[in-house]
């Protein structure tokens, strides 16, 4: 049966072929071209490629403290992303595959920041945590409590945080509950007749039974965290104070288009996208999917 | 069969969909011929070809919230109308990415009909690519192209850093000072300052009142501090000088200045968040009346203006001064920073385009006309050989106005001969330096390297 579906291959062609070949100028050549730069000295975006350095910028990766910065606080991104972001969509996908009446409203609700442009979001949570007349110093104020600045030392990386988090609870929110949904119920039913609680259920066939979800998802957080930049950027632009806010996303712009070094930016972007593809098979490899 | 048939249909609507994505090529608009000349005597834009109407792709900096932007949507409605012909508007607003995708689009083949750009080293790669056509070539056709501009602006000024020739048409200037704010400066006693020195003690006066002296961030916006601060160690005439070795007399001015504004951070005359601050956060302290003093330019005096009134505070207070100087015979109290860096540059592309030409020159002739450089200059600086007035001006506006008539003297940016390798890391240096993880030689250093 499988040989006869596969016998006629133009269809396969004529499909496929058209969205290939998009994907190989507008992502392949580009990348392509980004590795290239990277081994050349190109000052300014647009300028002609500069001369040929050959590994240099992938050395200076090594020695640039605020790349140690950027890959610091990436890293903790992604460890708080994976606790938060996806620990707390699992926690409330569970609660809401639990509930009668209101489910598709929470769906809704819990879905609606992923499609608020994150630039408009950043704007948003400026002006909630402005050290002059910000939303939450306003409050402060009230009680007589001094205003805090927000954006410095303890405080900044929690800040750039919140709002990121809130962003895309939703978006793991959605895949977790699909996954939930898509468990059969007859597990459940003889689980209560076998005397299962609450929290047995979710321990013995919840969590094993969305274990490749939770994985998809755990590989999806760990990317984007790599990636992140629009949000970050309005809020903590150039990283500050002081570069302490970088992350490996923001770094890469701030070199590229404000210091207009485009080889060491495209090195950085290559770089990300190693990090990325090794800590996506490592997750793989340490969280074999599984069949139940 | 049935089935191939639905298959090809998908394929080819999916095909047709993509080759409709692809921009159509220009084609003459068809139109009557009942417009009417444009402006006045110095505004070309006249109905003289009305068969040939042609569009053209114009990029220019007069988009997001330029203080201009209105004016330019204006002017170019009004070529059109005379003209019949179209404009394809493509206005954002000027930062690092707006000029990297203009230097992406002349690599790349994309560039506009005429584009509105800077005539400094931004320019370089494109100038020296025979892209843009030099102001002596266009006169050799048009020979009014640009006369009523003066020359020696043109030529100088304007001139490309690349070749030393003039490509651009100028609209208006640009000035850098120092806003503030006179009922704060009332309110508590404070004269205003001349010399550096009465300058800290106001500041210090301010600070014990609860006022926040400068509004400034020091992590985005350095840069207009860095000038004025640069005004008063290098003098007037060695201002547009960089370092070239360590310990020439423009490192050591470079270090000065860095120790200047380090001086005004830890005395605390910056807002108390002042790494973190960003600038249109200062800009809204010192429209919300709680900060004196506000470096800034010429294209802020309208949204600071609008500012004011959306904070309820009264924007004709606020007045414009030179940055209080330390030694009056280096450098006037009332000097400011000040030039012409942009203009209208036409095409290799639509230069070689015989109606494109014709009606990029129209363009740029009707842009750059006296009546409409009026409107844009208001109170900034022109290259026009008649003076501009601005009617209707508003109190602020005026105050502008008034300061730059009293002006004793204002030099170019120094940052604008920089590169941007340069400018990126120096800009980027003062807040280590203010917060002393850096010194100030070390950044000077750091400058000098990448300043080849």
């Amino acid at each position: 049966m499988d040989s006869m579906i596969y016998r006629r291959k133009w269809p396969l062609i004529v499909f496929l072929g058209p969205a290939f070949i998009f994907l190989i100028i507008f992502l392949f050549y580009p990348f392509l071209q980004s590795v290239i730069d990277s081994l050349h000295n190109t000052l300014k975006l647009g300028s002609p490629r500069g001369d040929f350095t050959g590994l240099e910028n992938y050395k200076r990766l090594f020695t640039d403290p605020m790349m140690r910065t950027a890959l610091f606080n990436t890293g903790k991104l992604m460890l708080f992303t994976l606790v938060f972001q996806v620990g707390i969509a699992l926690l409330l996908a569970m609660m809401v595959d639990n509930i009668k009446r209101g489910a598709q409203f929470f769906r809704i609700v819990y879905f609606f920041p992923i499609v608020i442009s994150a630039t408009a979001l950043g704007l948003l949570f400026n002006l909630i945590f402005l050290y002059n007349g910000g939303m939450i110093n306003q409050l402060l104020a009230n009680f007589g409590v001094k205003a805090i600045n927000w954006k410095e030392g303890g405080y900044a990386f929690i800040t750039m945080l919140t709002p990121v988090m809130w962003q895309y609870v939703g978006f793991y929110f959605v895949i977790l509950i699909t996954g939930l949904n898509s468990i059969p119920e007859e597990l459940y039913e003889a689980a209560s007749i076998d005397g299962a609680k609450g929290l047995q259920r979710i321990r013995y066939i919840t969590l094993p039974m969305l274990y490749n979800v939770i994985i998809t998802c755990v590989t999806l957080a760990i990317t984007g965290a790599l990636k992140v930049f629009d949000l970050p950027w309005v809020m903590f632009p150039g990283g500050i104070p002081l570069g302490t806010t970088y992350l490996t996303g923001t770094y890469m712009y701030d070199r590229t288009l404000n210091f207009g070094e485009v080889g060491y930016g495209s090195s950085i972007a290559i770089a990300i996208v190693v990090i990325g593809v090794v800590a996506a098979q490592v997750t793989n490899h340490v969280f074999k999917p599984k069949e139940y | 069969m049935k089935k191939r048939i639905i298959c090809l249909a998908l394929a080819a609507l999916f095909c047709l969909t993509l080759a409709s994505c692809a921009t159509s090529s220009p084609s003459a608009n068809p139109g009557g011929s009942n417009n009417s000349p444009v402006g006045n005597n110095n505004s070309p834009a006249g109905n003289e070809n009305p068969a040939a109407k042609v569009e053209i792709t114009v990029v220019s900096s007069y988009g997001g919230d330029d203080g201009n932007r209105a004016n330019y949507e204006a002017a170019v409605a009004e070529y059109e109308a005379a003209t019949g012909n179209t404009v394809i508007n493509d206005a954002t607003s000027s930062d690092e990415t707006w000029k990297a995708r203009v230097r992406t689009d002349f690599e790349t083949g994309a560039e506009p009909d005429v584009l509105f750009f800077f005539a400094g080293a931004d320019a370089d790669a494109f100038v020296l690519a025979d892209k843009v056509v030099p102001i002596e070539e266009i006169r050799t056709v048009y020979s009014d192209y640009g006369s009523n501009m003066k020359d020696d602006i043109l030529n100088t000024t304007l001139a490309s850093p690349a070749n030393g020739k003039a490509y651009v048409l100028p609209m208006n200037g640009y000035w850098e000072t120092m806003f503030y704010n006179s009922e704060i400066l009332a309110d508590n006693g404070v004269t205003l300052p001349k010399t550096w020195d009465e300058f800290l003690a106001a500041c210090e006066t301010l600070k014990t009142a609860g006022i926040t002296p400068i509004a400034m961030s020091v992590s985005e916006v350095p840069h207009y501090w860095w000038e004025f601060a640069l005004m008063n160690n290098a003098g007037m005439e060695n201002h547009m000088v960089a370092p070239k070795e360590k310990g020439d007399d423009a490192y050591n001015a470079y270090v000065q200045t860095l120790k200047d504004i380090k001086d005004l951070y830890d005395k605390g005359y910056f807002p108390e968040n002042a790494l973190t601050i960003l600038h249109a956060e200062a800009d809204m302290l010192f429209s919300e009346k709680k900060a004196a003093f506000f470096a800034d330019g010429s294209w802020a005096v309208n949204s600071i203006l609008e500012h004011c009134e959306a904070a309820g505070t009264d924007p004709d207070q606020v007045k414009f001064m030179g940055t209080p100087t330390k030694d009056a015979s280096k450098r006037p109290a009332n000097s400011y920073v000040s030039g012409i860096s942009m203009g209208f540059y036409i095409t290799r592309k639509a230069w070689d385009d015989p109606d494109k030409r014709e009606a990029a020159v129209k363009f740029v002739q009707h842009l750059t006309s006296d009546e409409i450089v009026s409107k844009f200059a208001g109170f900034s600086s022109t290259a026009t050989k008649n003076p501009v007035v601005m009617a209707d001006a508003k109190p602020i506006q005026q105050n502008a106005i008034d300061f730059i008539a009293s002006g004793e003297g204002f030099v170019p940016a120094a940052q604008d001969t920089w590169n941007a390798d340069a400018k990126g890391d120096l800009f980027k240096n003062v807040q280590f330096v203010c917060a002393g993880e850096m010194t100030p030689e070390e950044a000077v250093d750091s400058f000098l390297a990448l300043n080849k």
